[in-house]
């Protein structure tokens, strides 16, 4: 008899939903079932007709959106052409991961969970929906749901008496192994990249562009406590090609002595060249990796290493461990009674997995390296907003990234993976080169010229605004309204120059708020308040865009209020006509956001 | 009036459009009344309505559509689909619709073989053509004010069609499968039209320019509700971490946990077993001095590293 075979189908943006199809996928395959993982849109989707059992993972970002993994998927399952009885083979069940701070807290797994029952689905139980406002995090609601959630699947499918399920104190298979190769092979460069299959093809994730930066230069006062970078490469001969409102994609590694203290944890050489296998057909090997690869390299490139670990590390360093008094710890820390420990312990405190390790001597000595990339997630890219046009500076690429570093009661600071790498790198030192491609933006700027476009941008939210104003003013577009809100004129008020010169020359009108140059806080939704009058006629008058950039918590909410009270009062609108006036800009592409955690 | 066997207590639906006399229609009405009685209950549709209306499914015994002399009403494939979830397992769809006969290319009018197989392709099984008729002068004229047609070789044509006696997938929310013993499932077989459509259009998965529903249509005010603050808390907050000591303790935690033990208190031993306080976090005790810092050798020197001394 065939073994019965669950799907698991993710869409993840920071690895968490990823890392929860994962821990369901093992605790399957310890219940006997078959279970293959995919991201949605990596599943084709023709063959979910004839699918039995589904558990969808799916995480909500931005504003109620869902993750980059799973667009084609959203844009497919709402079509109005899918027959209502597609799924009336499928029995399903949605597990949504969300914060329940934002107001459309887990809209992608409730939108989701009602429109396959539309489709003819049968729910095998009521979605679970993670948050991470719980002190506990996702797991919270996660660790009960899953344990209906097995109830309901065994009854199903049960356990085959002869068998029984695998407990959870022994490590099931890795996914790969790692084939070490005796001498090392011809030595190549640490810039081989995968030859590219067809040059013809820009720059992705599989074949990011090596850029040499060009410049490196920190743009906040000495004094202010946050150093800010605006960082410029050079595209040249890449056949990367973008506009404004894109976004850059880059691929950073760990620093050299992070490498090291892990090797030396886990008693790799460095030096030591692999080939990676699947154990299983047809799962992938991670496509960027050469093959061979240097263990040097993994850890480097690959391995994310200062990372907070989530409870499945614990897992199954757990099951690896062969130190009694260790194994005893990390066995706490993956039960469900010691999430709490584990959250004081690791999460809170944002510890990684190089400290963790640190406190394990003994098991980080005895991980066998077939299970590295069972135990340490892959590092991901980090998006930027690109802040140049290329009709202004041509074959250049400029970024501006804040360095994130801050305390928690750890001694050593916690430190952005990818802000820190670039803060580091120096191309006065000598020649620097940074993987990166380019993705398009979710900004669409209006067609008819003369329209004008009003931007809020405080912070860094103004790095997208900054190309636009550019790529504007070089196609002729001198209708541009800039509020941009910072602490301080002469502490990080950026690229003051050069609005100065626009305006001079009647490009660009700037609307400025400092928020502590002043006893009472100064935003720029005080701003346009304080300017309702001429937003009002540009919106409501003359067809203005609004376009909205930064920080994703709280000033998207702020200043949409700030545009209603603005509609009521200029407007005569009454407040649910204002809201309704905000939709009706949000339909049609007059109201737009870009906003990142 | 032909008869749709309609007896006492059954639930009837009379789907009616402009193309409908007023007269004939609440004539109709009556008469079914009479035969549902009070138990029964008779429903006015106008088709253009039907979909809005959302009927709750397998609601209705009958469905009458288009039976009243002198209308022409058109049925499409969507108001066939409602009419199919809105009867109930082994209830009976009568329509009655203009056909063309002669073979003619046209959007408005089908053939009676074309008008079966979409009747089939919504769901219903038994689908039958009762009757053909000549259409009358005025039904002619009907159909030339109502869908903008003339043609000489009309017919109108009765049809009825059945709902199969399984539910063929529910879209209701508080269904859920039932657990089955037995391998396969149990589920119905994928309706071979319902793949196709869903297969050409998974094939297509570029194609921007399909029309999508607004999935903000599917959340109801539930949806936007926050959760309670206090289900957010972890179940034992407040009480602060697990009081544990170290072996080697020399804090004092070891004496007063004793003491405390002694006076009858503290009831459980320290769970975990805590190494000494070089071990790393994972193992000190709240109160130990070198917690935040990584593990160390017993005896080692602590020396603070030039980052350690920088704090942000």
């Amino acid at each position: 008899m065939p073994t019965p075979r669950l799907l698991v189908l993710f869409g993840s943006q920071t690895g968490t939903a990823q890392d929860v199809s994962e821990r369901l996928g093992r605790e399957a395959r310890r219940r006997r079932l078959g279970c293959l993982v995919q991201a949605l849109d990596s599943y084709p989707v023709v063959n979910l007709i004839n699918e039995p059992l589904v558990i969808f993972v799916c995480a909500t970002t931005g504003q109620g959106d869902p993750p980059d993994n799973m667009k084609n998927f959203w844009r497919f399952i709402f079509r109005k052409n899918l027959p209502s009885t597609s799924l009336c083979q499928m029995d399903f069940a949605v597990l949504g991961l969300g914060d329940s701070s934002y107001a459309k807290f887990n809209f992608v797994a409730k939108k989701l969970h009602r429109r396959l029952l539309q489709l003819g689905g049968s729910a095998l139980l009521p979605m679970c929906l993670g948050d991470d406002q719980h002190e506990l995090g996702p797991d919270a609601a996660i660790d009960p749901w899953l344990h209906d959630l097995w109830k309901k699947v065994l009854d199903l499918h049960p356990v085959p008496l002869d068998l029984g399920i695998i407990p959870t104190g022994i490590p099931l298979p890795s996914k790969f192994t790692l084939q070490f190769l005796e001498e090392a092979p011809v030595t190549h460069s640490e810039e081989q990249h995968v030859a590219r299959m067809d040059p013809q093809d820009p720059p992705s994730e599989l074949h990011p562009f090596l850029a040499p930066m060009v410049s490196n230069q920190r743009v906040t006062g000495p004094l202010h406590f946050q150093d800010v970078r605006l960082i410029e490469f050079d595209i040249t001969g890449s056949g990367l090609s973008f506009t404004a409102g894109d976004v850059v994609l880059i691929q950073p590694k760990n620093i050299a002595p992070h490498v090291q203290q892990f090797c030396q944890l886990l008693g790799l050489d460095p030096d030591q060249c692999f080939t990676l296998q699947p154990r299983e057909p047809g799962v992938p090997c991670p496509v960027q990796l050469p093959q061979p690869c240097s263990v040097r390299r993994l850890v480097s490139q690959y391995l994310d290493i200062t990372s907070v670990p989530r409870r499945s590390f614990f897992e199954l360093l757990a099951c690896l461990s062969p130190h009694k008094l260790e194994r005893e710890k990390l066995l706490e820390f993956s039960s469900a009674q010691g999430q709490e420990e584990l959250c004081e312990y690791c999460s809170r405190p944002r510890r990684t997995v190089l400290e963790v390790l640190c406190d394990f001597p003994h098991t980080a000595g005895a991980i066998p390296p077939d299970y590295l990339l069972d135990l340490v997630p892959l590092i991901r890219p980090r998006a930027f907003s690109i802040a140049s046009s290329l009709l202004a500076h041509p074959s250049r690429l400029q970024i501006l990234v804040a360095v994130v570093q801050y305390q928690t009661r750890l001694k050593e600071p916690r430190r952005g993976l990818c802000s820190s790498w670039l803060a580091s790198l120096d191309p006065g030192q000598g020649p620097v080169r940074v993987p990166l491609w380019v993705r398009p933006g979710s900004l669409t700027f209006p067609e008819t010229p003369d329209t004008p476009v009003i931007m809020v941008g405080p912070g860094t939210g103004v790095a997208p605004f900054r190309a636009t104003v550019q790529e504007r003013v070089a196609q002729g577009q001198t209708r541009n309204f800039l509020f941009f809100g910072c602490r301080q004129r002469d502490q990080d008020f950026y690229w003051e120059p050069e609005w100065k010169e626009l305006e001079k020359r009647g490009c660009l009108t700037l609307v400025t708020a400092f928020s502590r140059e002043q006893e009472q806080k100064v935003y720029v939704q005080h701003r346009l308040r304080e300017l309702g009058p001429l937003v009002w006629e540009l919106l409501d008058h003359q067809g203005a865009y609004f376009y909205l950039a930064g920080n994703a918590k709280y000033m998207p909410v702020d200043v949409s209020e700030a545009l209603m009270s603005i509609f009521q009062e200029e407007g005569g609108l009454s407040s649910p006509d204002a809201a309704a006036y905000l939709a009706r800009l949000q339909r049609t592409l007059r109201f737009q956001t870009e906003t990142w955690a | 009036m032909a008869d749709f066997g309609i007896s006492v207590g059954q639930f009837v639906a009379v789907i009616w459009d402009k193309s409908c006399p007023a007269e004939a229609l609440k004539d109709l009405v009556d008469k079914l009344q009479a035969l549902t009685g009070d138990e029964g209950h008779v429903s006015m549709e106008n088709i253009n309505q039907l979909l809005q209306s959302a009927h709750k499914e397998s609601s209705f015994d009958i469905v009458l559509s288009g039976v009243i002399p002198g209308s022409s009403i058109v049925h499409s494939a969507e108001i066939l689909a409602e009419v199919a979830r809105i009867l109930r397992p082994g209830g009976c769809l009568f329509l009655k619709e203009p056909v063309e006969t002669a073979v003619v290319n046209n959007s408005k009018v089908r053939t009676a073989s074309k008008l079966c197989s979409a009747l089939t392709l919504s769901g219903l099984v038994e689908v039958k053509e009762l009757q053909r008729e000549s259409l009358s002068p005025e039904e002619m004229q009907s159909v030339q004010e109502h869908l903008g047609y003339h043609s000489d070789s009309l017919l109108s044509v009765q049809i009825t069609g059945k709902k199969p006696n399984f539910e063929v997938g529910s879209s209701s929310q508080l269904k859920l499968s039932i657990a089955k013993k037995s391998s396969p499932s149990g589920k119905p077989a994928v309706d071979p039209a319902a793949a196709k459509l869903w297969t050409l259009s998974a094939n297509d998965m570029e194609d921007d320019s399909v029309e999508l529903i607004d999935s903000d249509d599917l959340l109801d005010p539930e949806d936007l509700k926050k959760p309670d603050p206090a289900s957010l808390r972890a179940a034992s907050c407040g009480e602060g971490k697990k009081r544990t000591a170290c072996r080697n303790c020399t804090c004092g935690l070891a004496e007063e946990l004793e003491k405390e033990k002694s006076r009858g208190q503290m009831s459980s031993q320290p769970k975990s077993a805590c190494g000494n306080c070089y071990l790393g976090d994972a193992f000190r005790c709240a109160s130990c001095p070198y917690l935040g810092m990584p593990a160390f050798k017993p005896g080692e020197k602590v020396l603070l590293s030039d980052s350690n001394l920088n704090d942000a």
